[in-house]
């Protein structure tokens, strides 16, 4: 992105990452349940996000949303331009493969795989060679301090270090977008500080970091904070570093 | 790598993560084929030395017989018997034999009483019998051209009559046909598709005719067919060699009385078949029915996969690649271990092994088709899994 301006010069603003417009999530069938209702918002390169609500807020439902785990029931969402609902299923998932990094609380690493191996998941089906893939997998544990533990498994591992080969796993494939949920929720307070450090530090002026949280000392690290209750936005301030 | 090898280490991973639940489902297929190839090979090696026996002996020899004729105590079949059969197409070969009934053979002086009593059967024969038959020489030689041309007195002996008399391979010998002495050239091979021939003494023609003073005319026809027109040759056989006349003769089939013995328990195979086919059927719901569980057990790693871009084709392939696997490993094990079975009984038995080798691919086949079906369900519940509901989003 070479016409990205350096942060804090308040130029030109890059085309969204991901666009909601006016996206409603609607839930059952005979008693509708709206989780969102009539939501827009435009996340773009470089911003470090976080989403903040109390539970029932919609939060998940956005998150799910943003990852293009799910489809709005009505509105549009536009990932690098691409109208998300007009997609078949495998190109939404190379979509999604492609520019999203997630980090989910739980970890959800898979248990039988090594760290390497869980790493490599989100390399498989690239018509990478095995060697290739290895690589760049381990290459992504060192970066985040786990070179000595790619060959173990998630058992053999703290949350901390668990996190951080989820992390590592998000990031292998140089994603435009890290979306997190709760990334911090299941660690203790070092860990999360230090998952958070690394967090802060992924951001880039290529990609956005978004995380979905409902701890206020968390969402406040981010430099764009958006509230949401009973579905909607009802907040949406920059902190720190203004809007560029 | 393409998507298919990346698919593959997948399945073979998830497989591998789990070794006795995969045991334990691999347990079905194993057991059905082992099951089958068990079933088929034991049935069949209970009659294997027999079918051994029979597969050297040919199923394609006919042993035609001389009909009673009127005016002659003794049927003969024309001179000519054996040109007029090896007219018919789908005859190979033929030979004949002339009973020499009036003759005494005598093989020690003073044990006339005896073998007066019992005489032992003394047959002319062309030099084609042993080729006909396909029964080698234990000793020496047959009669020959030779002997019919040099006129020599020349006998040959039935591997049983050949016992009975003590005679020793080589050794200078004279029998008394008759009161003619003939020397002992060599001695015929058992032959199980006639064992009269056995206990016979055989000279030639030319001494049938000259010095017991026969007409020559045969009484048995030995005629090797086509290996696959023998029942249709032994039908014909009667008219070929009467030419059109009334039918004289009776013809058989030897090598079929020794078929329905070796012919295998085809009842029991056929129980012990549909044993094999419910062990599959029911190993094919086991696979069904832990894969389902496996599948739920695993929603977050599907979840998982599903966020890093894996499709639902891709999910489902997996899962169904992993049933697929559990098919080819179970039925190759099985196969080997109906093999393993089949040879381990057979060697405590004394049974000569058959293993139909053909029809293994066809029962790992069939291992294969109901592990696929089998996984056919988990694997589309697989793909249809929802991300967002595995995954417990904060």
């Amino acid at each position: 992105m070479a016409d990205t301006p350096p942060a804090g010069t308040g130029a030109v603003r890059p085309h969204p990452l991901l666009e909601l417009e006016s996206v409603s999530r609607v839930y059952g069938e005979e008693i509708e349940v709206y989780a969102l209702r009539e939501v827009s918002l435009q996340i773009h390169p470089g911003e470090f996000m976080s989403i903040v609500g109390p539970s029932g807020s919609g939060k998940s439902t956005m998150l799910g949303l943003l990852g293009v785990l799910d489809l709005p029931t009505s509105g549009t969402i536009r990932v690098a331009g691409q109208d998300v609902s007009l997609l078949d299923d495998p190109t939404r998932s190379k979509l999604r493969g492609d520019s999203i990094g997630f980090v989910f609380q739980q970890f959800h690493l898979i248990p039988h795989l090594t760290a390497v191996g869980n790493v490599e998941t989100a390399l498989l089906y690239r018509d990478l060679r095995p060697k290739e893939r290895r690589d760049r997998c381990r290459a992504a544990l060192e970066e985040l301090g786990l070179g000595a533990r790619a060959d173990h498994r998630p058992v053999q591992m703290s949350g901390g270090e668990q996190q951080r080969v989820a992390l590592a796993r998000a990031i292998v494939t140089e994603p435009l977008m890290i979306l997190a949920d709760e990334p911090t929720g299941a660690l203790d307070s070092t860990n999360a500080a230090h998952v958070l450090e690394i967090f802060a530090n992924l951001q880039s002026p290529e990609r956005a970091v978004v995380m979905v949280t409902h701890d206020a000392t968390v969402a406040r690290r981010a430099n764009r904070m958006i509230s949401m209750r009973d579905g909607r936005i009802v907040g949406d301030e920059y902190r720190g570093e203004e809007p560029r | 790598m393409s998507d298919f090898d990346d698919l593959v280490g997948v399945a073979w991973s998830g497989l591998r993560a789990r070794k006795i639940r995969t045991l334990l489902i691999m347990l079905g297929p194993i057991i059905g084929v082992a099951a089958m190839v068990s079933a088929v090979g034991l049935t069949e090696s209970a009659k294997g030395a027999l079918q051994q026996q029979l597969s050297q002996l040919g199923t394609n020899l006919v042993i035609a017989q001389a009909g009673g004729s009127f005016g002659s105590q003794t049927p003969t079949f024309p001179g000519d018997a054996v040109e007029r059969v090896e007219n018919v197409s789908t005859v190979e070969s033929a030979s004949a034999t002339t009973n020499l009934s009036g003759v005494i053979a005598l093989p020690i002086k003073g044990a006339s009483t005896y073998y007066e009593a019992f005489p032992v059967p003394v047959r002319a024969s062309d030099d084609q019998l042993p080729g006909v038959l396909g029964v080698p020489m234990v000793s020496g030689r047959w009669l020959n051209a030779s002997d019919t041309r040099l006129h020599t007195l020349s006998v040959v002996l039935g591997e049983g009559i050949a016992k009975q008399y003590g005679y020793l391979p080589g050794e200078s010998r004279t029998i008394d046909l008759s009161g003619t002495n003939f020397g002992v050239v060599g001695v015929l091979g058992a032959v199980p598709l006639d064992p009269e021939l056995d206990n016979a003494a055989f000279v030639t023609q030319w001494a049938a005719q000259n010095v017991f003073h026969t007409n020559g005319q045969p009484n048995q026809l030995y005629i090797r067919t086509q290996p696959d027109a023998t029942q249709a040759t032994a039908a014909v056989i009667p008219t070929a060699i009467n030419l059109g006349g009334p039918a004289q003769s009776s013809t058989q089939i030897p090598s079929d009385v020794l078929q329905a013995q070796a012919q295998a328990n085809k009842t029991l195979q056929q129980v012990a078949l549909l044993a094999g086919l419910l062990a599959l059927t029911v190993g094919g719901i086991g696979i069904a029915n832990v894969m389902s569980i496996s599948v739920i057990q695993r929603s977050p790693e599907i979840g998982i996969r599903r966020a890093v871009g894996h499709s639902r084709s891709k999910i489902g392939a997996q899962f169904l690649l992993e049933s697929l696997f559990v098919g080819v490993l179970g039925g190759l094990v099985g196969a080997l271990l109906g093999i393993v079975v089949v040879y381990t009984v057979s060697a405590f038995s004394g049974w000569v092994v058959v293993i139909d080798y053909a029809q293994i691919p066809l029962w790992m086949g069939l291992a294969l088709l109901v592990s696929i079906t089998a996984g056919l369900y988990p694997s589309i519940k697989a793909a249809r899994l929802e991300p967002l509901e595995t995954l417990r989003l904060g």
